[in-house]
């Protein structure tokens, strides 16, 4: 099976004047822009004494800079570049070397393959998502993502929407993504949802099946597109879901809740879970995503289509 | 008098009761044993009509429906009901089913006051599948208040289990419809490959509260026959009720499939027959009921979605609800076989199935 292609950063968050540190799992990783604008990563672990190269510094000819010794790197192949002060002697044999990743960027979005030599880079697409923002989870990457098939109000916050129990459509495979479409309500005295005859709002998720990659789309019941959102959870260290989003608004926006979603803070990925309630919460749509995840990623494990390249 | 097509259930049973005679063996189709292997969220019915809406719910504008995720689209169109699997606003990015028209139609009819849609091929779409209502009028027009809708956050065989296993409501829904004590209990199951029906018949049984505050009934006690009759395919049920002293209360109770772990009812009590308080309470009381029902089916419905290697277990009260899963996995298999030829008539008048006091319900 592949080395999937993880969103670890957006692409405002990477900069070429100062290191920026996430992680893959339990893989720590350094991410910055080199003299030419482009992402580089690298093993946030300096060969010389395993500093992390995250506290370091970009030169300005674009190297990654160790702030302990002062070692230094360059991007694309990891090699060791400069040490202090060895004048002339500044040949290193290969092995002097950070472990580089992969990297891609595509749609505001920074990708690293924690496999280089076998990645192939996704399709880029230009980034048309104005609301950005990073949600650091204490939840874990599998359970983040049942937790958003079950109870999507659990890990998202969208302005006057209450996310029902009721799906318009099960848990299927299209394309290589598990998709959905759950109804939902806006926030106003009404009827409870198991006695609503009609619902105003659908939420449509296309989930890849590995990194749990999402396009949430809102829409109303005229098909009009309210908001759409990419959500990109990746396992970070301890258990964390890192949580980096993009949104933006509909086009045509009607009635007085559509119109707030205008306002700032319409979308959010929640930085806290009410334990209470996920504890309880039954799991039938994960239920179902667990044996669909586990069949697209054994039978055709390469097949899976990225989320923003499929929408 | 129930009909004599209906086949009573035969006394082999699974569960405990010592004084049963041992289980003999069918001749052909499934094993009695075989409804320990149930997966209700497998289970997927076709030709069938489904019901919808109520008619007083569908206008000019769509109002969406599904029946096992497919989207149905349900408008009027110079007053004449229309159901496609395509928003009139959509932008067309999928293929059409197998299940409509060239221009993506369902097959769509009005009656009872409900709006149906035939989930299947379409050509094999005939109202002389619809099942039989007797306590509905034919065209509709009970009041408002007497319909209502409401959801299950589970499948809709599980739901329709529950409901055909009436000893759940003494515990469950005493509160409304009275507790477990009474002086005789018996349950007797009746059934064809379309249909099955419990007639549940109790000798002074507690009063059911709610006719005790809304139909002035006084006595502590009244004889109560519950007939529960299920349409199979159509996953819709009859509920009816005959309480003595107290009123009479057909209730329709369909579970429509709207995805495979998702139910709506439709549901349609006829109360024209009793007091003005108790004609009104009554049907909202689907509300309270819905919710003690949907405590236990929720948590119940993802238990069911795999085969276990854990079996239920059974008393002699479940001879209906192990017949209903029975009668459930032999359609299905059928259906898996391409046999989807109704084999019994489901529009047939089953006022004398379910003992319906026809003097008080003339259309």
């Amino acid at each position: 099976m592949s080395s999937p292609w993880w969103k670890v950063a957006l692409s405002e968050e990477i900069t070429s004047t100062k290191p920026f540190a996430v992680d893959v799992g339990d893989q720590p990783v350094v991410l910055w822009r080199d003299a030419q604008g482009i992402a580089r990563a690298l093993e946030d672990r300096c060969p010389h004494r395993r500093a992390p190269l995250s506290r370091g510094c970009v030169r300005d000819n674009g190297w990654l800079q160790c702030g302990y010794h002062g070692w230094s790197y360059d991007g694309e192949t990891g090699r060791l570049k400069d040490i202090p002060n060895m004048k002339d002697e500044q040949k290193f044999p290969p092995v002097y070397k950070a472990a580089a990743f992969a990297v891609s960027e595509s749609g505001g979005f920074v990708s690293v393959n924690l496999d280089q030599k076998t990645a192939i880079a996704p399709p880029v697409v230009p980034q048309g998502f104005d609301l950005c923002d990073t949600a650091h989870v204490a939840l874990g990457h599998d359970q983040w993502i049942n937790a958003l098939f079950d109870d999507p109000g659990l890990v998202l916050n969208i302005r006057s929407v209450e996310f029902t129990p009721y799906l318009m459509s099960d848990l299927r495979e299209e394309n290589g993504l598990l998709v959905m479409e759950r109804f939902c309500l806006w926030g106003k005295v009404h009827w409870p949802s198991y006695a609503t005859a009609e619902f105003p709002i659908t939420l449509i998720t296309r989930t890849h099946p590995v990194t749990g990659e999402t396009e949430a789309v809102l829409r109303d019941d005229s098909f009009r597109t309210l908001l759409t959102a990419q959500l990109a959870p990746v396992p970070a260290a301890r258990g964390v879901t890192q949580v980096r989003w993009r949104a933006r608004l509909g086009d045509d926006l009607k009635g007085s809740h559509a119109v707030g979603l205008r306002h700032k803070g319409a979308f959010a990925v929640r930085e806290t879970v009410d334990a209470a309630a996920l504890r309880v919460l039954i799991a039938s749509a994960s239920h179902l995503a667990g044996k669909l995840r586990e069949d697209i990623r054994t039978s055709a494990p390469d097949t899976a289509s990225s989320v923003s390249a499929a929408a | 008098m129930l009909e004599v097509a209906d086949r009573p259930a035969s006394p082999e049973t699974e569960h405990f009761d010592s004084s049963a005679p041992a289980a003999p063996k069918r001749s052909s189709g499934l094993s009695l044993n075989a409804v320990n292997n149930w997966v209700p969220h497998d289970l997927v019915m076709r030709d069938s009509w489904f019901p919808l809406a109520h008619d007083h719910a569908v206008g000019k504008t769509p109002v969406r429906r599904a029946v096992y995720s497919h989207p149905f689209y349900i408008w009027r169109e110079d007053g004449k009901v229309v159901a496609s699997e395509f928003h009139p606003l959509e932008i067309v990015t999928r293929d059409k089913s197998p299940f409509t028209d060239a221009r993506g139609r369902y097959p769509v009819m009005e009656h009872y006051g409900l709006i149906w849609g035939w989930f299947g091929r379409p050509e094999a779409a005939d109202p002389a599948h619809l099942p039989s209502l007797p306590f509905l009028p034919p065209k509709g027009g009970l009041p408002k208040h007497m319909t209502a809708t409401i959801r299950f956050d589970c499948s809709a065989p599980i739901s329709l289990e529950n409901l055909i296993d009436l000893t759940h409501a003494d515990f469950l829904h005493a509160d409304v419809v009275g507790d477990e004590k009474s002086d005789s209990e018996e349950v007797e199951v009746y059934y064809d490959s379309e249909t099955i029906t419990m007639v549940r018949t109790l000798v002074n049984k507690s009063v059911a509260p709610i006719m005790k505050f809304f139909s002035g009934i006084r006595q502590p006690t009244q004889n109560v026959r519950q007939v529960i009759r299920i349409y199979l395919r159509s996953h819709c049920a009859i509920a009816y009720g005959r309480f003595s002293p107290g009123d009479d209360v057909p209730l329709f109770h369909p579970c429509t499939p709207e995805s495979r772990d998702r139910t709506r009812m439709e549901m349609v009590m006829n109360t024209s027959n009793a007091g003005p308080m108790f004609r009104h309470v009554m049907p909202k009381a689907g509300y309270k009921v819905s919710r003690q029902d949907s405590s236990m089916t929720n948590p119940q419905s993802p238990r069911y979605m795999d085969l276990s290697p854990r079996k239920d277990l059974h008393s002699k009260f479940d001879q209906a609800g192990q017949r209903y899963r029975l009668l459930m996995m032999e359609l299905a298999a059928r259906q898996d076989a391409g046999d989807f030829a109704y084999r019994d008539n489901v529009s047939t008048d089953c006022s004398d199935i379910i003992g319906l006091r026809k003097e008080l319900f003339q259309f």
